[in-house]
């Protein structure tokens, strides 16, 4: 349920803005607490970001394993069923917003200006059902519902403990990659900092139809976990087509793999570590029409992969994320340029690196009390093109805030939130080639139901 | 000279020794001796009518009853007397540490019910469970301020059990045979007990004092009396009602 | 009056000192591992709480949807020991409990939390009875290595599933139907079900040969199941937990290792 639209400062690939739009951060399933009469605080470090506990019924799919999982056990009230929505007062400010020099006349000029903006708002609403259809078959369907429009997020069905085992688990459908940190469970709402941007990082200039591995895809999803899920791995499959629907536009598929383990230090708690990787093709041109691509013939592909290692690291009641990334895409990709015309490569043209990361903390002292912090960031170490500038695409960000939860109940949950947040990408302000630097405040409430 | 002094310390030994005597029994004289509190529960009204018991689960059970077993809830004996009622001192005892009596109780399981149907002992006094059964039992106490435990026992094994505290009283089932119910109270001091089939009790060495008597019946609840025991105690008698 | 309050703050101040003084002061040992209550209570307050209830009676807000009912830890009776019947559990027993869960009931396994934690609720939990504190758990009931799994085994088994009275309430077929079956009920009053043995489902206490074989030992303490400690000898024993097994033998999933064992 992000607020607003999500946008990587005036670098747009491809135009899934509509996409990105309205990733809606949900997870934190009430009517999974109605079913088994368990408080938020079971599943949930603080909702919805998930504990082990919570992180084991989910790879157990939806299961507790103690021969109540069948619906068939709960009361007729029981539906399973959740909507979370989040009305809130917000206040965006962008420090170099390109405007016209006379208000409303087109033609006077465009200059920089400091906008600000706030008011009432609403996310949307997440309409989640999950479950068992039967021992072992567990399913997800969540439509999102925003202002003018309907979309489904996430929807996918899954074979649980195949073979009787943990290490076997089947995922097939629209679902969101088993990501080092959930984008989906950001405990983060605000407009600048609700999401990982390394997660959809493209450098300046790049047309890489891929937009990073915060959004659900499309495709299969093998995973396996240990009895107490400290050692998990999962491997997927998907479409390169960033979880659109119907025939897709790419021919080309892409492969994700998620490794973690977890260790148990004395007096601190539990320790993970994790690697992951995702490496894909994605093409360069099409066959056109008249100039216009015909869906689904993409071709030409050239690769690119992400891959990195994070870790989740508790001190007592603190804990840690910390997050690295580092990308790269082919030189193709990174300015552009189809593969039948290389001849188009600027020269000195390369395929784009770069690094990134986040450390993101928490200070849980109760169930009912997060306080949050993150700083985040992206470095470019190598431009696609000798003309771009090297500073440009990077970004700075961080944000604070908190969450409390006046009521800790099986059957709903609701949490007061207030963050703030801001984020600098430097030389890309429209005009000036100044640093770009947005606010957001946020308070509200989150209810999920 | 010599003979008389001899006597004359006899004399002062047997002086001695009588007065350790007197002094072990109580300076305070035969006056404050302890002495028996006997009396009698009664119940008024029409004796409800015992219920019989179907036992015919267990054959080996059924067989143990030519007539058909009742239930034990209310027994009135000839007289009105009422039978299985607990009587004891609940207050005006000094705080003693009684220790308890060598002797073990006996609780019976004869014919798939309990004998005796009420069972007063002392606190970590033995109790010896008794299966006379050719069936097998599980005696499963249900306590409130004891250790719950729960023996299976077949005929003849041996099976000794103590309760560490008072309680009034514990009830006691067996759950392979859903009809056997009894009760064990358990007291701190060895002021109790429990009437017979006409309702007659006898508290046996009460020294005298002012107590609160209660008598508790496992359906028609408690009753409380304030007596004086002195050299010698009058009849106290209790009257239960549906 | 405001020596009034003085007096009052500080009576709380007394009680909350010998609270946490006493109260919080149970320590649990599972192992190399020391639980402590006061972090226990952190991790009650979030897992537990809404079942077994604030004051550890079992009366949490979800208990009255639940069956059966979740444990009342004030009344310190437990079902899966490895004590004698009557006996306070060790440690390591509850540690045990919180670990697998009890299969057919409310409580999921938590071996997803840290060894740690589970020890620290082992140690919370025992403040809620003062028996923790006045008893000592008696020392855990033995288990001899398992005869084989004979043909000859089962039968003698049957037999004392006859003798033993089992079937009053776990049925002459075993299915949990027995004659006694309707009457029963655990230590809160609330009706309780014998276990269906042909149903191949876990058991309560832990699946293996070895825990049936302890569970017929220790009893389960609060509910109807009795303590065969001296009703049988060992060798009875193994021939029950041979015949009990035998009886959900036609369930694909029950893994019966008759041919394997001792043969």
């Amino acid at each position: 349920m992000r607020i607003g639209s999500f946008k990587r400062v005036g670098l747009l690939s491809f135009g899934f803005a509509i996409l990105l739009a309205s990733i809606p951060s949900a997870h934190g399933i009430p009517a999974f607490a109605r079913k088994y009469g368990l408080p938020c605080s079971a599943c949930h470090e603080a909702w919805p970001m998930l504990n082990n506990f919570g992180q084991t019924f989910k790879d157990n799919g939806y299961q507790l394993g103690n021969d109540r999982d069948a619906p068939i056990y709960q009361e007729p009230s029981y539906w399973p069923v959740m909507f979370r929505t989040t009305p809130i007062w917000h206040r965006e400010n962008n420090n170099r917003q390109a405007v016209d020099l006379v208000p409303g006349s087109a033609g006077s000029g465009l200059v920089e200006a400091s906008v600000t903006q706030s008011g009432f708002d609403l996310g949307g609403v997440d309409m989640i059902t999950a479950g068992t259809l039967y021992k072992n078959i567990s399913f997800f369907v969540q439509p999102f519902i925003g202002n003018s429009s309907i979309f489904l997020n996430q929807a996918w069905a899954r074979l649980d403990n195949l073979a009787g085992s943990h290490w076997l688990n089947l995922k097939v459908g629209k679902f969101e990659l088993d990501e080092p940190i959930s984008q989906e469970r950001s405990l983060m709402l605000n407009n600048t900092g609700g999401v990982y941007y390394n997660y959809f990082f493209t450098p300046p200039g790049d047309k890489n139809f891929f937009s990073g591995i915060g959004l659900p895809q499309l495709g299969v999803e093998l995973l396996g976990h240990s009895d107490n899920d400290y050692t998990r791995y999962s491997v997927a499959v998907v479409t390169d087509s960033n979880g659109a629907t119907g025939l897709p536009s790419n021919q080309a598929y892409d492969v994700y793999a998620n490794f973690n383990q977890s260790f148990e230090l004395p007096k601190l708690g539990s320790q993970q570590i994790g690697v992951y990787g995702y490496f894909g093709q994605s093409p360069t041109f099409f066959q056109t029409n008249g100039g216009n691509p015909i869906p689904g013939t993409g071709m030409g592909n050239r690769t690119f992969y992400r891959l990195g290692a994070y870790g989740h690291w508790y001190v007592d009641k603190f804990d840690f994320y910390t997050f690295f990334m580092h990308g790269l895409d082919n030189v193709f990709l990174g300015n552009g340029v189809p593969a039948n015309q290389p001849a188009l490569l600027p020269l000195g043209a390369v395929g784009p690196t770069w690094n990134g990361g986040f450390v993101e903390a928490h200070y849980n002292p109760n169930p009912r009390v997060i306080v949050l912090g993150k700083y985040e960031l992206a470095r470019m170490t190598r431009q696609a093109s000798p003309v771009i500038p090297t500073s440009t695409g990077n970004l700075d960000t961080w944000t604070v805030g908190y969450r409390w939860y006046p009521i800790m109940s099986p059957r709903a949950g609701f949490a007061w939130t207030q963050e703030y947040s801001r984020i600098n990408n430097p030389g890309a302000a429209p005009l000036s080639g100044k640093d770009d630097i947005r606010n957001s405040y946020l308070m509200g409430f989150d209810f999920d139901f | 000279m010599k003979l008389k002094s001899k006597y004359t310390f006899i004399l002062l030994c047997a002086l001695i020794v009588l007065s350790l005597i007197w002094t072990l029994h109580g300076w305070a004289g035969p006056a404050d001796a302890p002495s028996s509190l006997k009396g009698t529960v009664k119940f008024e009204g029409a004796p409800p009518k015992p219920s019989h018991i179907d036992m015919s689960q267990d054959p080996l059970c059924a067989k143990a009853h030519p007539t058909p077993a009742t239930t034990e809830d209310v027994v009135v004996g000839t007289g009105g007397g009422l039978a299985n009622v607990v009587v004891y001192v609940s207050d005006g005892l000094a705080s003693h540490n009684f220790q308890p009596p060598q002797q073990p109780a006996v609780l019976e399981q004869k014919g798939c019910q309990y004998k005796p149907h009420v069972l007063a002992i002392q606190a970590n006094q033995k109790l010896d469970v008794v299966n006379s059964d050719e069936t097998t039992h599980n005696i499963h106490p249900t306590p409130s301020n004891n250790r719950e435990w729960n023996m299976t026992q077949p005929h003849g094994m041996p099976l000794e059990q103590t309760f560490a505290r008072e309680e009034i009283a514990v009830p006691v089932k067996c759950n392979v045979h859903p009809w056997m119910k009894g009760y064990i109270a358990v007291f701190k001091h060895p002021y109790f007990a429990v009437t017979d089939k006409n309702g007659n009790f006898e508290l046996k060495d009460l020294p005298p004092g002012t107590y609160t008597i209660t008598a508790w019946q496992e359906k028609l609840g408690t009753q409380v009396q304030k007596v004086t025991v002195g050299a010698e105690a009058k009849p106290l008698d209790f009257t239960f009602k549906q | 009056m405001r020596r009034n309050i003085q007096l009052r703050s500080a009576a709380v101040m007394i009680v909350s000192i010998l609270w946490s003084g006493i109260g919080l002061a149970q320590e649990s040992h599972v192992g190399k591992l020391a639980g402590n209550a006061k972090r226990g209570k952190a991790l009650y307050t979030r897992y537990c709480v809404f079942c077994h209830g604030p004051n550890g009676d079992g009366r949490g807000e979800s208990a009255p949807y639940l069956d059966p009912k979740p444990r009342d830890f004030t009344k310190a009776v437990f079902k899966c020991r490895s004590t004698p019947s009557g006996s306070l559990p060790l440690d390591s027993d509850l540690y045990d409990t919180i670990s697998r869960g009890i299969h057919a009931s409310g409580m999921p396994s938590w071996k997803p939390l840290l060894k740690q934690e589970r020890a620290d609720l082992v140690a919370y939990l025992k403040t809620f009875s003062s028996a923790f504190q006045e008893e000592k758990p008696a020392a855990p009931v033995e288990i001899p290595p398992e005869s084989p799994a004979t043909p000859e085994s089962i039968q003698r088994g049957a037999q004392l599933f006859q003798s033993m009275n089992c079937w009053s309430c776990h049925g002459k077929d075993g299915r949990g139907y027995g004659p006694s079956a309707a009457s029963l009920t655990d230590n809160r009053g609330y009706p309780i079900a014998p276990f269906d043995f042909t149903s191949g489902s876990r058991f309560k206490c832990g699946e293996s040969d070895r825990d049936m074989f302890r569970d017929l030992v220790t009893g389960l303490d609060g509910t109807p199941m009795p303590s065969f400690a001296s009703a049988m000898n060992t060798d009875q024993r193994w021939d029950v937990v041979h015949y009990i097994r035998s009886l959900s033998a036609h369930k694909a999933h029950t893994k019966l290792k008759i041919e394997a064992i001792g043969q």
